[in-house]
């Protein structure tokens, strides 16, 4: 048999029916949704890779505190590395008497090895391949205006006069945050000796930044598992890209669930459409069968047809989901600096597997039954073969979505999880569908016969007739109910996401700091600020203090391989003390200080402020993360060398601190009564109006120490970033909505031609189109309130458990969907149903009995 | 060599508590070029019966051959495949698919064959059945009696060896009921095909060269005044 063109042709010639349509609708948006992610998720991906290498300064960055030895240059040389060398210090820069901390930063002649620096010459702002020429310095103009220096004047820059040649606007690498608040000079590595800055005991981190490719990089893999060990602190592009921040992570794993949920979506709808596919055409696989074609003929014709399908809706689904990820990129422009590389083919293969994938998972089952068909059924109509075992069709679609659950998350074990729980609860729903349409039924049978309104003898005729086909029915509200559920999920998720990114950064978030106030300018300059800021968050004071001992043991022995690298083992800390926990922090475990008043007596750690030097271990709360990354927990012991002093604090409590919250934040915090013996200085945060350049001006003159950080530029990028995913988040709304409609039409497309009999029959005994329309109208009314009740209550479980296990958000409950879905779904199924049969309505009765399995 | 041969074929299916008995020990043989009608009482098992012959279902006992190949020796698909382009088909209610044109429908088995372009062949058979103008009309724009002929023109396009007919004017008027008798013996007759049909006409089996009748599950030979009467 020619089965390839027998098939197209069956094809075309189907394309006429609704469930056909429905069928290429719901592939076309699962492949629409899986590569428009798929796409925008692998673009970002790899774009970031490649930004994060211009971030970094190199594919692999090394750091210490000492030169690094020759025998490792020529290690990484002889894998195929190119090697730039940079040293980081911070000294006093002076010009004409005026004195100035700043930020070193000397590069070689190799420097940058990605990107350019955005450098002012004089001429404008430039964009440059290269740091600074042997005799110039390159400063911030910030640098510039607190020592009043001009372009083309010199510099002193420890035992050596270097000239300004240049105001970096902004440098390749630059992936400094808020610790990095003194501004910058950048020279070149030929000037350093003159400088005489580096000597014995000088705190210079010296970076040893390698570009390559990524065999390169592998090929030195287990050289930087030791230099690892032995306290290096190493950096892979691949390994350590810059974060996204929180809320693109979010939103990215908001993405990935909103596809799937549109997969989901568009499976049920294929399994619901492929049913009405394969009654209709049990009497054309009879037909053939008795013209003499075999089993494996009609199932290559009919998968072959499907496989037409899949191919066209494969390709309508990639040019949506081409077109989508190019819209939300559109919308993410703004933040994504890099023009991101073209899309890859992979995630167009992923589109269109996934395609085939749902057909055969959602439809596979119920096509068999094609198969089955017996050509007696030409003479004998009621010979149809038995449905697929509704056990077969939700074990193989459960299956297939479980596998699609591994490939998209990567995760074996949540995708288990995920479909034990999916299937739990699908159990759960058939229980409770079960009930609460038996509710419903026997409530309908209750109303009084042959009198009342129409309106009650509509609800009851509707609801004799969802009791009639029980089965069918539970069938449909369990489609709708898993319809409703995620769409009302994904558009919870979304709500959810956007109250939190707006509390997030409310319009009074801090937009500046101020650094380095001394203890005797504090009252003077919280009374000078007190009046113009809108918001300021408390004094905190800083103490800078290193870890030198972590359970007694050396840090680098104490904690795991991989984190005796890390930054805050290699440099001093800023510590700080609090009698409050501060806001933005929560305690993850322990307890705050001031439950552990019982045992200040004792230790008398609090009892002084110029106490003797302390020999009893205080308690200190830690950020969660770092003692995460250390190994560390409840009752293990830091030792800090602040000044010449050791101080031994025992791990009473974790904190969870958003990081992203503009406000100062700390590793660790001290109770009072224990650092502020040493030297502090304090630091804060405020937010002042965008135009308020008064009150920087004179917190600059009455407190010339202070340094004053605006981050106005940074807190207005995070905004724009947050506005765009949002946007992001609605286009993807969006998909999924439309995957749900494509549900309820689907299933009422399904359940088409039992209705027009019904109605026909309806109108043979006398029942009028109002009536008619009426229990059409009720019916969909029963059955949309029930699974929008079913909805609801799915969404508050599944929401709470998602906020909870994956998005890091507090769970909430929506008294509103409970309202709100069981109606709408009452509106919508009701709007898409009495559509679809307008025109059978206005059907003459014969035409409507007729069409019963044969449309 | 007959072209069909039954023997011993019964028929029994599960009602219940009880085996019904639909066909009983039954004999029939057909040669090539004979026109055979069964007639029988609604529910005398014509249809069951008409099946079995055809290889649409197995017998309960009994041996059948159909163009000498035993229909017990094969499965299913053997079945079909002996059908594929021998064995052509009309019904009663005329089993067009409603979506597909006159034109595809009588292409229909045609696809399951190697015919030489079966686009020319199907247009000239609906032309003989005198549809050359309705080509691409769907069966819900043709009348009862041109949906029929449409069904003619499939049974004989692929130049079937056997055809099988049940009650093929049972759903028209007497009228077109007799055209569509009148087409059906002319294009036999043409093709020089087999025909087996079950039917309660009378006038139909008239037209028939042999008139067997199936009561109480057995066949028996009718004489022509029988039928005629």
């Amino acid at each position: 048999m020619k089965a390839l063109a027998l098939s197209a042709r069956g094809l075309r010639r189907d394309l006429r029916a609704s469930d056909v349509r429905a069928l290429f609708v719901a592939l076309a948006l699962a492949v629409a949704a899986s590569t428009m992610i798929g796409f925008f998720l692998d673009r970002l991906d790899r774009g970031l890779t490649r930004q994060a290498g211009q971030l970094l300064g190199g594919d692999l960055v090394l750091e210490q505190s000492r030169p690094f030895a020759e025998d490792l240059r020529r290690a990484l040389e002889e894998a195929g590395l190119t090697l730039s060398d940079q040293v980081d210090m911070v000294s006093m820069v002076s010009y004409e008497g005026a004195f100035q901390p700043a930020s070193l930063k000397v590069v070689d002649s190799v420097y940058p090895h990605y990107g350019e620096a955005r450098v002012d010459r004089g001429n404008g702002v430039e964009r440059i391949a290269s740091g600074p020429q042997p005799g110039e310095v390159w400063i911030a103009p910030r640098l510039a205006l607190l020592l009043e220096v001009e372009l083309g004047e010199s510099v002193r820059v420890g035992e050596t006069e270097l000239t300004v040649g240049g105001l970096i606007e902004r440098e390749p690498d630059q992936s400094a945050g808020f610790g990095n608040f003194n501004p910058r000079l950048m020279m070149h590595r030929d000037d350093m000796e003159a400088t005489g800055l580096v000597q014995e005991g000088s705190r210079v981190e010296f970076e040893l930044l390698a570009a390559g490719p990524v065999e390169a990089v592998d090929s030195v893999a287990p050289l930087l598992e030791r230099l690892r060990r032995d306290g290096v602190e190493v950096r892979d592009v691949r390994r350590d890209r810059p974060g996204l921040g929180n809320a693109l992570e979010r939103a990215e794993k908001y993405l990935s669930l909103a596809g799937l949920a549109a997969v989901l979506l568009a499976g049920v709808a294929v399994a619901m459409a492929t049913r009405r596919y394969v009654d209709r055409h049990l009497d054309t696989a009879a037909l053939l069968r008795c013209f003499g074609a075999s089993q494996r003929q009609l199932a290559q014709l009919f998968a072959w047809q499907l496989l037409w399908l899949a191919l066209a809706a494969s390709v309508l689904g990639a040019a949506l989901g081409l077109a989508g990820q190019a819209a939300l990129l559109a919308l993410l422009t703004a933040f994504l600096p890099l023009e991101l590389p073209p899309p890859g083919v992979l995630p167009l293969a992923l589109g269109v597997f996934t395609a085939g994938a749902v057909l055969v998972g959602f439809a596979g089952p119920t096509l068999l039954r094609l198969k089955r068909v017996s050509a007696l059924k030409v003479l004998r109509r009621e010979l149809d073969p038995l449905p697929a075992s509704a056990w077969l069709v939700v074990a193989v679609a459960s299956l297939v979505f479980g596998g699609l659950l591994w490939l998209y998350s990567g995760d074996p074990v949540l995708a288990a999880v995920l479909l034990v729980g999916g299937l739990a609860m699908l159990g759960a729903l058939w229980g409770i569908g079960a009930a609460l349409l038996g509710l419903v039924l026997r409530f309908t049978a209750r109303l009084p016969q042959g009198s009342g309104s129409d309106t009650r003898r509509a609800l009851r005729l509707g609801g004799r007739q969802l009791a009639r086909r029980r089965s069918a029915s539970l069938g449909q509200l369990l489609a709708f109910a898993v319809t409703f559920f995620a769409m009302a999920m994904i558009a919870l998720v979304r709500g959810d996401l956007l109250t939190t990114w707006q509390a997030q950064l409310p319009a009074d978030t801090p937009n500046h700091f101020a650094i380095n106030i001394q203890p005797d300018e504090r009252d003077a300059f919280v009374e000078t600020l007190e009046p113009a800021a809108d918001d300021r968050t408390a004094l905190y004071p800083m103490v800078r203090g290193r870890i030198t001992a972590i359970n007694g043991q050396p840090p680098q022995a104490a904690v795991p391989p991989e984190s005796r690298g890390d930054n805050a083992l290699r440099r001093e800390l800023n510590l700080t003390w609090q009698e409050t926990l501060p806001e933005g922090n929560r305690l993850v475990a322990g307890e705050w200080f001031d439950a552990l008043e019982d045992d200040r007596a004792q230790a008398g750690w609090l009892s002084a402020v110029d106490a003797q030097p302390l020999t009893e271990r205080v308690p200190i709360s830690m950020e969660d993360g770092l003692a995460g990354r250390f190994g560390l927990t409840l009752g293990d012991t830091l030792t800090f060398t602040i000044g010449s002093q050791e101080i031994v604090g025992e791990v009473a409590s974790l904190r969870d601190l958003d990081w992203d919250s503009f406000r100062p934040n700390f590793y660790v915090i001290f109770p009072p009564g224990v650092l502020e013996r040493f030297g502090h200085s304090y630091i804060t945060a405020f937010h002042l109006d965008g135009g308020d350049s008064d009150t920087v001006r004179q917190l600059a003159r009455q407190f010339p120490g202070v340094s004053l950080l605006n981050v106005d530029a940074i807190l207005a990028q995070v905004r724009d970033l947050l506005t765009q995913v949002t946007r992001a988040v609605e286009l993807v709304l969006g998909f999924v909505l439309l995957a749900g409609v494509s549900v309820l039409y689907a299933a009422l497309t399904a359940s088409r031609p039992v209705r027009t009999h019904e109605s026909g029959l309806l109108r043979v005994f006398g029942a009028g189109n109002r009536l008619i329309s009426r229990v059409q109208g009720a019916e969909f009314a029963i059955l949309g309130l029930a699974s929008g009740v079913m909805g609801a209550l799915l969404a508050e479980l599944a929401t709470a458990g998602l906020y909870v296990a994956w998005l890091d958000l507090a769970p909430r409950s929506h008294p509103w969907l409970w309202l709100t879905l069981p109606l709408g779904g009452a509106l919508l199924i009701g709007a898409i149903g009495h559509a679809l049969s307008r025109g059978l309505r206005r059907q003459a009765p014969a035409a409507s009995l007729a069409l019963l399995g044969e449309a | 060599m007959p072209i069909l041969h039954a023997e011993g074929l019964t028929k029994e299916v599960d009602s219940g508590e009880r085996q019904l008995t639909i066909l009983s020990d039954l004999d029939l043989t057909v040669f090539p070029g004979e026109s055979v009608a069964i007639l029988g009482q609604s529910g005398a098992g014509k249809s069951t019966l008409l099946g079995l012959l055809a290889g649409l279902d197995s017998p309960s006992r009994g041996r059948l051959a159909m163009f000498g190949h035993a229909l017990d020796q094969l499965d299913e698909d053997g079945r079909a495949a002996l059908r594929a382009g021998r064995v052509g088909f009309v019904f009663q209610n005329f089993q067009l698919l409603p979506t597909l044109t006159a034109l595809e429908n009588v292409l229909l088995p045609l696809e399951l064959t190697d015919v030489g372009d079966p686009q020319a062949r199907a247009r000239d058979w609906l032309g003989r059945v005198g549809l050359a103008e309705r080509l691409d009309h769907l069966p819900k724009q043709l009348s009862g009696g041109e949906q029929q002929r449409v069904a003619l023109a499939r049974a004989f396009v692929t130049g079937a060896e056997l055809v099988f007919a049940d009650e093929p004017t049972g759903n028209l008027d007497p009228t077109t009921g007799a055209r569509v008798i009148d087409l059906l013996f002319a294009l036999n007759r043409e093709a020089g095909t087999t025909l087996v049909l079950v039917t309660h006409d009378h006038a139909l089996a008239r037209r028939c060269g042999r008139c067997l009748r199936l009561s109480d599950g057995r066949l028996s030979a009718m004489a022509r005044e029988e039928v005629e009467a």
